[in-house]
């Protein structure tokens, strides 16, 4: 019954007006952020991030998580309609989607996908649901030691994971850690790295980091170089979407599959949506009776990856909430506007905020539902969204990233902080080094400082520490087979990927931009 | 196409000093203390070794194969910061339409073409949208124009 009155609690947490309409912003925004490329998810949430300022942190959770999920939705239509993924995850959904498109069915395609993203998502919130209190539980247990070795877990597999070079997502990783102890060392109330400047002393602010490194430098990638789209109105009238009966007897075993594997994928740090939607296009191509369909319109070739890269959205919530480790940069964004607020993530959030968690997780329900009804109806108008040009847009989001690192503390100092990463990440995109282990670090550092210096002070200054109590042993022996298992790997893929073509370093592989996610 | 990967090594020599001063200026600065009890220069430490650790792989990685040559540009960035430098400058003394104006029209210049139409009716749509939102939909108090002299 304490079960059904949590569900209970959160929905009335979830249902209250406040929140409905910061559920449907985020979802809307979140939408129109998916349609367009060149504006990615984290540049959006970065842009709203300091209204959660003003918010209370249940409706400021509510509406990031609506801005990522959102995304995922409206990715996928332009990904039909103009072969242009809107996000890394909906990539794979050109391959069959736009063929599709093309003959005639880019109706059917989007009604299509639109139902598999929300099975997807439902199979992903049911997991979140069921599972989150049980590992939070479970997780009551850990010390200093486990939580240490939990997070250089985290770090490491999402540093090493999904990018190209295992040694630049780790290097990145580092540099995040040491920025995010810029400022008051919180045990001595030594400042640190500060050179005397006042402002620095509370520290880097995460609004300006995440802005600068992922909005900032992205405009300044994407200027002169995304151009509006000339629209075929053709391919946008919609004459049908109804499925024929054959379309739906394809759907269902790779929604299914679909869902499975991106929660799964969804948990672990450093896969996530991206590639829960490749893999499970790859497995269906392979397991399909008539694999030559795949290509050119199968409708399982579109099924698959956005049930997969939705279920996986949802469940990358499960380690954030109930471990207070976030897989991901925009789970490390989602921590940061908990901290921002004073409550401290980790396992006794469930039971410390019962409204924050139920009701957030209860507004995934409400924000999938919205997003159901929007898209099919709305989907001319995000389509002539794409015909803003660009050099109108980059300017007035620009505007709305200095203003948002200004109201946050009323502060020039901000806004500085916004230049010099600005400046920081455009400096790491001409190097390829990527950003997501740098946003996570910093989150992450600060509270790793304190865990590692509190471990080795209850184990006398001794590093067996990490390796003598059972579980933490565990995780850094987990730890290490990751990094061996990174940079083993990265070679051998590097060896033959300059055998191959000699361009290596140019190509444009898709699990490269997975770290934007 | 270069014999070497100078990108990488480039950005590993980088990572290098970066990582280096960050040990030196910690070690010289703030006390590192014991294992059992450390003081707040000891974790920083550690990480500026790792980072100058990692910096040097990358270097000696580098060298070992070839490379091609980074796609950098100057004015996208120039006008891109240069726009938020302006805001950050302008903010406090003259308010907020000010900086905004500063920002569209210094930012725009990165599309290397001015369209002065567009450009003014951007400024005067954003101008009028900004303080809408930020003004009087959030309450917050955001001195419109100001004059300090």
């Amino acid at each position: 019954m304490e079960f059904l009155g949590n569900i209970g609690l959160g929905f009335s947490v979830a249902l209250s007006f406040t929140n409905i309409f910061y559920c449907f912003l985020g979802a809307l925004l979140g939408t129109f952020v998916g349609v367009i490329p060149g504006l990615g998810v984290l540049a959006a949430i970065s842009m709203l991030f300091p209204l959660t300022f003003h918010l209370e942190p249940t409706t400021a959770l509510i509406m990031l998580a609506g801005i990522w999920y959102g995304t995922t939705y409206g990715g996928s239509t332009a990904s039909i309609l103009l072969n242009l993924p809107g996000t890394p995850a909906n990539a794979v959904t050109c391959l069959d989607g736009f063929p599709m498109a093309r003959q005639g069915r880019g109706g059917v395609a989007l009604f299509m996908t639109t139902v598999a993203s929300f099975f997807g998502a439902s199979f992903g919130i049911i997991l979140l649901t069921l599972f989150t209190p049980v590992i939070a539980e479970y997780a009551l247990r850990f010390g200093s030691a486990e939580y240490f070795a939990l997070m250089l877990m985290g770090l490491v597999a999402a540093s090493t994971i999904s990018e190209g070079s295992a040694i630049k997502g780790l290097s990145m990783m580092v540099l995040g850690i040491i920025i995010g102890l810029i400022g008051m060392d919180s045990q001595t109330a030594t400042a640190r790295f500060t050179f005397g400047s006042l402002g620095l002393l509370e520290g880097v602010s995460l609004i300006a980091l995440a802005m600068g490194v992922f909005g900032v430098a992205e405009i300044i990638m994407s200027v002169r170089r995304v151009k509006a789209t000339d629209i075929d109105p053709d391919s946008v009238r919609l004459k049908a979407i109804k499925p024929t009966r054959d379309d739906v007897r394809r759907s269902w075993m790779p929604m299914l599959r679909g869902s499975t594997m991106g929660s799964f994928f969804g948990t672990l740090p450093g896969t996530g949506p991206s590639i829960a939607a490749f893999l499970s296009y790859a497995v269906e191509k392979r397991l399909s009776k008539t694999p030559e369909r795949f290509g050119k319109g199968a409708i399982e070739g579109i099924m698959a990856p956005e049930a997969a890269n939705n279920s996986a959205d949802q469940t990358a919530f499960i380690p954030t909430l109930s471990l207070g480790v976030p897989g991901s940069a925009t789970m490390a964004l989602m921590l940061g506007a908990l901290m921002i607020h004073g409550i401290a993530p980790g396992p006794t959030l469930i039971s410390d905020e019962p409204e924050l968690f139920w009701g957030l997780i209860m507004s995934f329900w409400v924000g999938n539902i919205i997003l159901l009804i929007l898209n099919i109806p709305l989907i001319g108008v995000w389509v002539r969204m794409l015909t803003i040009p660009y050099n109108l847009l980059y300017p007035s989001v620009l505007m709305f990233i200095c203003i948002g690192a200004y109201t946050a503390s009323f502060s020039p100092l901000n806004v500085w902080m916004v230049f010099a990463f600005g400046a920081l990440g455009y400096a790491m995109r001409i190097f390829r080094f990527p950003g997501a282990p740098l946003l996570l670090g910093f989150v992450l550092g600060p509270l790793m400082e304190e865990h590692f210096r509190r471990a080795m002070l209850l184990g006398r200054g001794d590093f067996m520490t990490f390796f003598d109590r059972p579980i933490s042993a565990v995780i850094m022996a987990l730890t290490g087979l990751i990094l061996l298992w990174s940079i083993w790997g990265s070679e051998g893929v590097r060896k033959r990927r300059t055998d191959r073509a000699p361009s290596a370093g140019t190509d444009h592989d898709p699990t490269e931009k997975a770290s934007e996610t | 196409m270069y014999r070497f990967d100078y990108t990488d090594l480039a950005g590993g020599m980088l990572l290098f000093l970066i990582g280096a001063g960050v040990s030196l200026v910690s070690v010289g600065n703030y006390p590192l203390g014991t294992l059992p009890r450390m003081g707040p220069g000891m974790f920083p430490a550690i990480l500026g070794v790792v980072l100058a650790a990692l910096g040097v792989s990358l270097a000696i990685q580098a060298l070992r194969r070839t490379g091609s040559r980074p796609d950098v540009r100057f004015f996208s960035p120039l006008f891109v910061l240069g726009g938020v430098m302006a805001f950050a400058l302008t903010i406090v003394p003259f308010g907020l339409i000010p900086a905004i104006v500063s920002i569209v029209v210094i930012s725009s210049l990165a599309e290397l073409r001015i369209r002065p139409v567009s450009l003014v009716l951007l400024c005067i749509a954003l101008s009028l949208m900004a303080p809408l939102v930020f003004v009087v939909g959030l309450g917050l108090p955001i001195p419109l124009i100001r004059w300090p002299f």
